[in-house]
């Protein structure tokens, strides 16, 4: 099944209240409401160090904020509960200082992204490959857009053991693009549907960078791609360095994903990957550079 | 009848071009290495692989673990031509084994070994009993001429060690593995028919079917055992070991 028009071609990307054209490339800045996420853990746990984090990326350039209450890796368990607490109040704060920025929940529950659209979110990001069936029906009902991702069948939560794919890209595109078409069906708009191809869930790293590779043939689908590779250890894995000292490595995937065609890139560090986003669309020239006089004296 | 057994575990990382530039746990690799070359020393007639796959079947003794699925090869989306050409085998179409048996396959060819194999995989949910009565099969009632058998048994424990570990930490698996170790260090196979079929699954210990078909074929010889390895550097149980039954002539 071909994009938003059917015959592959990027569409404009409705999110909120914004309107996206295709050349525009997005910075989805990650706010996480843990204690306990993979990288800085706990860094944006206190709702005001939290709301000052968002202050930062929506000065350094973010276009949305994605702000989510359970990590990724497996550790003790944050119920439906305790996941609205930790993030709906807080969604709520941020729609009240920024009306009209775009804010995602991550989440995979449609608990949790009923009371997180109720509060403000525009944008339903899961990460676990439409685990529950019914978020779509949330994302419909509120008018809101939907990340539809590849988790290769993995539970929440849950870590690749010995994952194998005859040919991991296939395996992505029939994922996500079944989960499009049941947004589509459950009444979400076309023009806020995005698929992702999570990298390192439920892929290993050369999963991932096989994936990063062929990201083409995503973007050819005609859906905009969102990519997720922010400090993750398929960059560790490529350059054998710890989680804080991927930037260089995240960057390098980061343009080279633009590149090819990918449209939100959800990221920790906002003003550089802004930078290389911003370089990237000059080299291609979708926009001009910010100040030319060298040579024109 | 059954001349010797080695134990291996069969995590895709045993395979060299799985792991990229760095050559990692060497010594894992090493005490496979030694395993299988002490496995092949007397010249048996005969090895049998036995690993645990989505079902009981035996394979085609030419097959080979195709990498591609875990690894994919850039530019290069066909996995039997990947698998082709890691096996070197050129132009030749070779079904993927299942991992087990791959990993098997593949440390035979390490050791230089061309002589007969087979390759039996034994189904993740065959209760202890199939398995058993698998392992008995192995030993023929009527020796040939050259009539002896070597099994190499590849199999892991549990995949939930420890927080980082695949499958996080369940704190019911340093017991279990403890009981396979101690099974296998005594040669008390016949313990390993005992393990909690249930409890193994859900620690992700992989490697339990293929043990009760050992236990099935080497149970009655009393066997005693050398661990070459024991450990868990990732959060999964790998152990290495040679079993050698008493009183069998070792030439």
């Amino acid at each position: 099944m071909s994009g938003a028009d059917g015959a592959g071609e990027q569409l404009d990307l409705r999110l909120g209240r914004r309107v996206f054209r295709p050349d525009q490339l997005l910075v989805m800045a990650i706010v996480n409401r843990t204690p306990d996420s993979f990288y800085r853990p706990g860094m944006t746990w206190d709702p005001a160090a939290a709301l000052e984090r968002v202050h930062t990326v929506v000065a350094e350039g973010a276009d949305i904020v994605d702000i989510g209450g359970v990590p990724a890796r497996p550790g003790d368990d944050v119920d439906v509960r305790e996941e609205i607490r930790r993030t709906v109040p807080f969604i709520a704060a941020v729609r009240d200082a920024y009306p009209e920025l775009v804010i995602s929940v991550d989440t995979w529950r449609h608990e949790v992204g009923r009371e997180a659209c109720a509060a403000g979110a525009d944008v339903l990001n899961d990460s676990w490959g439409g685990w529950d069936a019914r978020l779509a029906e949330v994302a419909a009902e509120f008018g809101a857009g939907i990340v539809c991702s590849h988790a290769g069948g993995l539970p929440p939560r849950t870590r690749p053991f010995r994952v194998a794919y005859d040919d991991v890209v296939q395996d992505v595109l029939a994922g996500t693009l079944a989960l499009a078409a049941r947004a589509v069906a459950a009444g979400v708009e076309r023009e806020r549907i995005l698929i992702d191809p999570a990298h390192d869930f439920g892929k290993n790293t050369w999963h991932s960078l096989e994936v990063t590779r062929r990201l083409a043939e995503l973007v050819g689908t005609g859906w905009p791609v969102l990519v997720s590779m922010s400090n993750k250890d398929f960059i560790g894995e490529t350059l054998d360095v710890a989680v804080d000292e991927r930037l260089a490595g995240t960057l390098a995937a980061t343009a080279v994903s633009a590149w090819l065609g990918a449209r939100v890139f959800r990221a920790h560090h906002v003003r550089e990957t802004r930078h290389v986003l911003n370089t990237v669309s000059v080299i291609r020239g979708d926009a001009p550079p910010a100040r030319v006089v060298r040579g024109l004296a | 009848m059954i001349t010797a057994a080695a134990l291996c575990p069969s995590p895709p990382l045993l395979h060299p071009a799985l792991t990229g530039r760095e050559a990692v746990l060497p010594e894992l690799r090493a005490a496979c290495a030694q395993a299988v070359s002490w496995l092949l020393r007397d010249d048996p007639g005969e090895i049998v692989v036995v690993g645990p796959a989505a079902a009981t079947a035996e394979w085609d003794a030419a097959g080979r673990l195709g990498p591609a699925a875990f690894a994919p090869v850039p530019g290069r989306t066909d996995p039997a031509f990947a698998s082709a050409t890691e096996s070197g085998h050129p132009g030749a179409r070779l079904r993927s084994l299942p991992l087990s048996l791959g990993l098997g396959a593949m440390l035979l060819d390490q050791a230089g070994y061309h002589g007969r194999r087979r390759l039996l995989a034994t189904g993740q949910d065959e209760p202890a009993s199939a398995c058993a009565g698998l392992g008995a099969s192995l030993s023929p009632a009527s020796p040939s001429a050259s009539g002896q058998t070597a099994l190499l048994v590849m199999g892991d424990g549990s995949a939930r060690r420890s927080l980082r570990a695949p499958g996080y930490l369940d704190p019911r698996a340093a017991a279990f593995d403890a009981e396979v170790e101690r099974a296998v260090r005594t040669g008390d196979l016949g313990a390993l028919l005992r393990l909690d079929q249930a409890l193994a699954r859900d620690l992700m210990a992989t490697g339990r079917p293929a043990w009760q078909v050992l236990a099935g074929a080497m149970g009655e010889l009393a066997p005693v055992a050398e661990v070459l390895y024991c450990g868990d550097p990732f959060g999964v149980a790998y152990l290495v070991a040679c079993l050698q039954p008493q009183g069998a002539r070792s030439s």
